[in-house]
C-alpha cells in the first residue's frame, strides 16, 4: 500500500540539531549524479521545514516526508 | 509506526538570482551570535553562495584555541547558556561548522589584523578556521559586491 520511494542513498543524521540534517544533506547532494534518491532521517523538526526551503532554492525535488515516532524521513530526488 | 505520511508536491525554482553573497562582519564574542554566524554562513556557502566572514573585535575572542578548549564562553542569555550545557553534544560548535563548510562551498574566513595587533596574537593562537588575516580594506574590498551583515 505504502508508496515510500526506494532510496538509492540513506543519510542517517538523527540525534543532529540544526543546520547538521541539511549540511549533510547538501554534501551528499553534491556528491551523487542527478536523479539519486536520497532518504535523510532527522530527530530534528526544523528539518522537515528547513529542508524543503532549501530544495525549493537548489532546484530540487522534495518527493514525501513520513513522521515516525521519534524521526522524520525525507525523501528527495536529485536534479 | 509512521504517525503521518503525505506526499508533497513542490515546484522547483531556478537558482539564479542576482545573489552575488554576503559579507559578514562578526564582531562580538558572544556565542549566540558566533553560533548564529557560522550556522548561517555555513548553509549560504554549502548552497555555492559565496560567504566571507571578517571576525573582528571582541569577535576573535571566541576563536581562542584556550577558550574553545576550556568552553569558556560569554554568553548572553538562556539560548547561549542551553548551547553551553549541551557541551556540544547537540549544536556543533561555530568553528567545527565552519571548518566543515568550507570543505563543501565557498566560504572564507578572515581574522581582523588590527585586533591581533592590539591582542599581540596571531593565527596560531586562534583554531584553525581562519584563511588568512585582512585589514579594513582588504574586507571593503572583497565586500563591494556581497551584502554586508554585522553582528
Amino acid at each position: 500500500m505504502s508508496d515510500t520511494p526506494s532510496p538509492d542513498v540513506e543519510l542517517d543524521s538523527r540525534g543532529a540539531t540544526c543546520p547538521g540534517p541539511l549540511m549533510d544533506l547538501i554534501g551528499k547532494v553534491k556528491e551523487v549524479e542527478a536523479g539519486t534518491v536520497i532518504e535523510l532521517l532527522t530527530s530534528d523538526e526544523g528539518s522537515k521545514n528547513d529542508v524543503p526551503e532549501w530544495l525549493d532554492e537548489a532546484g530540487h525535488e522534495l518527493l514525501e516526508i513520513e513522521e515516525h515516532d521519534d524521526h522524520w524521513a525525507i525523501y528527495v530526488e536529485t536534479t | 509506526m509512521i504517525a503521518k505520511y503525505y506526499k508533497v508536491s513542490r515546484p522547483s525554482i531556478s537558482c539564479e538570482t542576482a545573489m552575488t553573497g554576503y559579507a559578514v562582519v562578526l564582531a562580538s564574542g558572544e556565542l549566540e551570535r558566533v553560533q548564529a554566524v557560522s550556522m548561517i554562513s555555513s548553509i549560504a556557502a554549502s548552497s555555492d553562495t559565496p560567504v566571507q566572514v571578517f571576525v573582528t573585535m571582541n569577535g576573535l575572542s571566541a576563536f581562542e584555541k584556550d577558550r574553545v578548549e576550556s568552553g569558556d564562553f560569554q554568553v548572553a542569555g538562556p539560548a547561549g547558556e542551553a548551547m553551553l550545557q549541551s557541551g556540544g553534544d547537540e549544536v556543533p560548535l561555530f568553528f567545527e561548522q565552519l571548518q566543515r563548510a568550507k570543505g563543501i562551498g565557498p566560504l572564507e574566513v578572515y581574522a581582523c589584523e588590527m585586533v591581533m595587533d592590539i591582542m599581540d596574537t596571531d593565527l596560531d593562537d586562534y583554531v584553525d578556521v581562519f584563511d588568512d588575516t585582512l585589514g579594513v580594506a582588504g574586507f571593503l574590498n572583497r565586500a563591494s559586491d556581497k551584502q554586508v551583515l554585522f553582528v
